[in-house]
């Protein structure tokens, strides 16, 4: 089921609009609900959905506290026999670390990391992360504006006049 | 002496039902489903280039058929799309609009008296074009036929005088895509009769589950078939007003004296934009055919649910349900609609013969509007 064609449209629905009802996504692709709430069930299932989340524009809600990012260069000195999957098992377990990758390039590792304030993110740097073994050297950037995050572009966006009819 | 304006421009009637029209334009909040484009703005890609066109100050006149460049593209394009072959140097005339393209090719074929034949409903230019050219309307219903125009209904209406058929596919106002078997069945006939087939073929790369034919493709057809297309529908570029006119050469250098004088070329910044639609904008055009797909299979599901008949649109981004049920005239559908739901929509009968007794939905309009302008139009419908 999860290896459909139809399973395929679903999750690139959902992953712009998690919370369309089933029933539009069932019309949307001329299936039966049924089908679309069995598929995604079983994508739940299968893990290939791992979560449902929110993409949020802190700027538009000042009174709330907001979370202070940074991208993190990490390089390392990959340990004999293991490779950097040991490494990057024990960095990605702490919940500071929100996303993880290795990358090519000058460093191995990119970072994005969340705190609550500068120094929560400068104190994860040197005391847990740039003393981890194997370690050669980070670099981080705080993150000052986010102008676009999971293909949306976060701020106002001006929306284009249209004539209201026209044959 | 005198300071009256032409008879022939006076009778014209004006393109849709003036009232109506006046009415949605100084309607507020209102949801409209009357537009005939796409909601999308252009690829931002395509947006750039015609940027950097005008930064570099590249905002000159080009060529009359448009730069070498851009007809270049366009070929390539066409061929690998549509299995079409022009040559750009000699078969390819870009022009302001399809629009500008249908009036130029009616103005190099038509004579006095020749007649064009208009399987209606149609998008509202063809007669009132032919009209300026000089030609005769021959206006055929097609509602018999699903909205598609038979071949046999078309060798009814072929004369002596008969100079061309106009065949828009996929369908403005019906969504309707002519099946391959009847393209080659109206080329037949074209062939036989010796007449022109003009394609418009502007929706071409918006067609939902079933496989587009350009006629221009069927072997033999070249030498009898005009083919127009242009960028706005497929690539979100209405403003840019970029089309283009293919046809054997000799057709291409006498519509290009019309062009040239009252036309001179097409945008240049529009031009260089095009080339970039063309050679980095096809992942973007699949992403909005594949978002124009989900919202139509939602409309019909949606017309289909408040049990009004209709046939299953392929192409465009137009879905034309029947509201004879309801027993009301198109335009008190759509007026009424708009007074009491604040829901507009075009009324059939705009669209020639065979329109009346059906509304124009076009479903590029964001989803969540899209959704409530439905269920505003299924109550609408209930409370008749």
């Amino acid at each position: 089921m999860i290896a459909t064609p139809v399973a395929q449209d679903i999750l690139k629905i959902l992953s712009k609009n998690s919370r369309i009802p089933v029933s539009d996504i069932a019309k949307m692709l001329g299936i039966s609900a049924t089908v679309v709430a069995e598929t995604i069930t079983a994508l739940e299932e299968a893990e290939v959905i791992v979560r449902y989340t929110t993409v949020v524009n802190e700027q538009k809600m000042p009174q709330m506290k907001r979370k202070i990012r940074a991208l993190i260069e990490v390089g390392i000195r990959p340990e004999r026999d293991r490779g950097f999957d040991d490494i990057a098992r024990r960095i990605a377990q702490y919940p500071n670390v929100v996303a993880h990758y290795l990358i090519s390039g000058a460093y191995d590792f990119l970072l994005i990391v969340e705190g609550d304030s500068l120094e929560e993110i400068s104190s994860f740097v040197s005391d847990k992360l740039a003393s981890t073994d194997n370690v050669r050297s980070t670099s981080t950037h705080f993150i000052m504006k986010k102008y676009k995050e999971k293909g949306i572009l976060i701020g106002e966006q001006e929306a284009p006049e249209r004539l209201a009819i026209m044959p | 002496m005198s300071l009256e304006l032409s008879r022939r421009v006076l009778d014209l009637p004006p393109s849709g039902i003036r009232k109506f029209f006046d009415l949605v334009v100084g309607a507020k909040d209102i949801i409209s489903l009357g537009v005939g484009e796409p909601d999308f703005a252009t690829p931002w890609t395509v947006r750039s280039e015609g940027v950097y066109a005008i930064e570099h100050g590249r905002t000159s006149y080009t060529s009359n058929l448009g730069l070498l460049a851009c007809r270049e593209a366009v070929s390539g394009y066409l061929k690998t799309r549509f299995s079409v072959s022009y040559d750009p140097a000699a078969e390819i005339l870009l022009t302001i609009g399809v629009s500008e393209a249908v009036d130029i090719v009616l103005r190099t074929l038509l004579d006095p008296g020749d007649e064009v034949i208009v399987p209606e409903p149609s998008y509202v230019c063809y007669g009132p074009l032919v009209k300026m050219a000089g030609g005769t309307v021959v206006a055929m219903d097609t509602s018999d036929s699903g909205f598609i125009p038979t071949a046999d209904t078309v060798a009814s209406r072929v004369t002596s005088r008969t100079k061309a058929l106009i065949l828009c596919s996929p369908s403005n106002p019906t969504g309707r895509v002519i099946p391959r078997e009847t393209l080659v069945a109206l080329l037949d006939l074209a062939v036989r009769e010796k007449f022109w087939i003009i394609a418009d073929e502007v929706y071409a790369e918006l067609v939902y589950d079933v496989t587009f034919t350009s006629v221009a493709s069927l072997p033999g057809a070249k030498s009898h078939v005009i083919l127009l297309n242009g960028f706005s529908k497929a690539f979100a570029m209405t403003g840019w007003r970029l089309g283009y006119l293919c046809a054997p050469a000799e057709v291409v250098a006498q519509a290009n004296k019309i062009h040239q004088y009252s036309a001179l070329c097409a945008p240049i910044m529009a031009q260089y934009a095009a080339i970039e639609a063309v050679k980095n904008g096809l992942q973007d055009l699949e992403m909005m055919r594949v978002s124009y797909e989900h919202r139509r299979n939602y409309v019909v599901t949606a017309f289909q649910e408040m049990g009004l008949s209709l046939h299953a649109p392929e192409g465009a981004f137009y879905c034309f349900p029947s509201i004879r049920e309801t027993g009301l005239s198109s335009e008190t559908f759509a007026m009424r609609l708009l007074e009491e739901k604040r829901v507009a929509v075009v009324p059939g009968s705009v669209f020639g013969l065979g329109g009346e007794g059906h509304i124009r939905c076009c479903y590029a309009a964001d989803f969540d509007l899209l959704k409530e302008a439905l269920s505003r139009i299924a109550a609408f419908v209930a409370s008749l």
